[in-house]
């Protein structure tokens, strides 16, 4: 997953207008009461956009490390063995994969793989589809999956 | 309505295709996924789209706040799959799915050409673990040039998965439109296969 124009623009929202809502009651000497309702909704808005900033980090995190397989790892192929989807995030399915991994120089084995998808790309993870792999050098066990 | 069957029907006769009502193609591309009734064209020509390509070419109504009408043609590129999951090249200004996914999407990578009238043109995106060099091979600048000058104004391109889907803005289509639509696709889908076959 990665974060887009909305998620930015979501996250400057929240942070700005939670902190603002924290801190603008107690700048203008409002009423107690008031100033904690309005600051406890700043707070939890203010906490969801560190949320999504955590998440937006951590999902760079991984896109770094995945892009570091992509160009140094062993290019191999993954055969769709199983595809099946539970839930959804953001209205994409989270599909569960289960793949035939051939690795040159590692061997085949049965791997498993959860993966946010496009609908479209959900709709063609069939068995028998074989899709590019990248496995890494270091670990044959963590891989990618180019689809 | 009636004309547009009409239009329909006219092309269906000269280039020697099957007219159908309605027809529904399954989700394959991201247009499609976003279509009204689950990729259903209506009316819908197929057969020989054009020279050397066979497909369906129709009419698609995709609705947001209010009903788009695209008129599009599919075809498959079945050797791409293994070189080229995935390759968007959408007018730029066209409203797509991706920029309102609640902050959070599928990730992908938007290409870089040094054409300028390309990028003018097309937002150009495919997987992030694609091989970059069999793409500068694909974008040759015969492609370029041919992309940033000859199609239709408003083509677009999807491919994924082998099924290629071009596409442009139009409600009412005239046989002129849907040829250029059917040949601006084939052009593609020449290319991608040729690549794919080197």
């Amino acid at each position: 997953m990665q974060i887009n124009r909305t998620g930015i623009w979501l996250i400057g929202f929240f942070g700005v207008a939670g902190l603002a809502m924290c801190l603008v009651p107690l700048a203008l000497g409002a009423d107690a009461e008031v100033a904690l309702i309005i600051g406890s909704t700043g707070a939890i808005w203010f906490l969801v956009a560190m949320g999504l900033v955590w998440y937006a980090r951590h999902n760079q995190k991984k896109a770094a490390h995945n892009d570091w397989i992509f160009q140094n790892g062993i290019r191999g192929t993954a055969t769709v063995l199983d595809a099946g989807s539970h839930a959804t995030v953001n209205e994409l399915p989270l599909m569960k994969l289960t793949l035939d991994l051939d690795i040159p120089g590692v061997g085949r084995r049965e791997a498993t793989r959860r993966e946010v998808m496009p609908v479209f790309t959900a709709n063609r993870m069939e068995q028998g589809l074989v899709l590019p792999a990248y496995a890494n050098p270091e670990d044959p066990g963590d891989f990618i999956l180019v689809w | 309505m009636a004309d547009l069957e009409a239009t329909y029907s006219a092309f269906a006769a000269e280039r020697g295709l099957e007219l159908v009502p309605a027809v529904g193609i399954g989700q394959l591309t991201p247009l499609l996924v976003e279509s009204t009734v689950g990729g259903q064209l209506a009316p819908a020509a197929r057969g020989r789209i054009s020279a050397e390509l066979d497909g369906i070419v129709g009419q698609l109504a995709y609705k947001r706040n209010k009903t788009f009408r695209f008129t599009v043609a599919l075809t498959r590129v079945l050797s791409s799959t293994p070189f080229v999951p995935r390759l968007f090249c959408i007018r730029q200004g066209r409203s797509t799915r991706d920029d309102e996914f609640y902050g959070f999407e599928a990730r992908h990578s938007k290409l870089w050409t040094e054409s300028e009238k390309l990028n003018d043109r097309f937002t150009i995106s495919t997987s992030p673990y694609q091989d970059a060099n069999w793409m500068r091979q694909l974008f040759s600048p015969a492609l370029v040039d041919w992309l940033a000058n000859e199609p239709p104004a408003d083509f677009s391109f999807e491919l994924a998965y082998g099924a290629l889907l071009g596409s442009i803005e139009e409600d009412a289509p005239g046989p002129d439109q849907l040829a250029a639509l059917c040949d601006a696709t084939a052009h593609v889908a020449a290319r991608i296969a040729r690549e794919c076959g080197e």
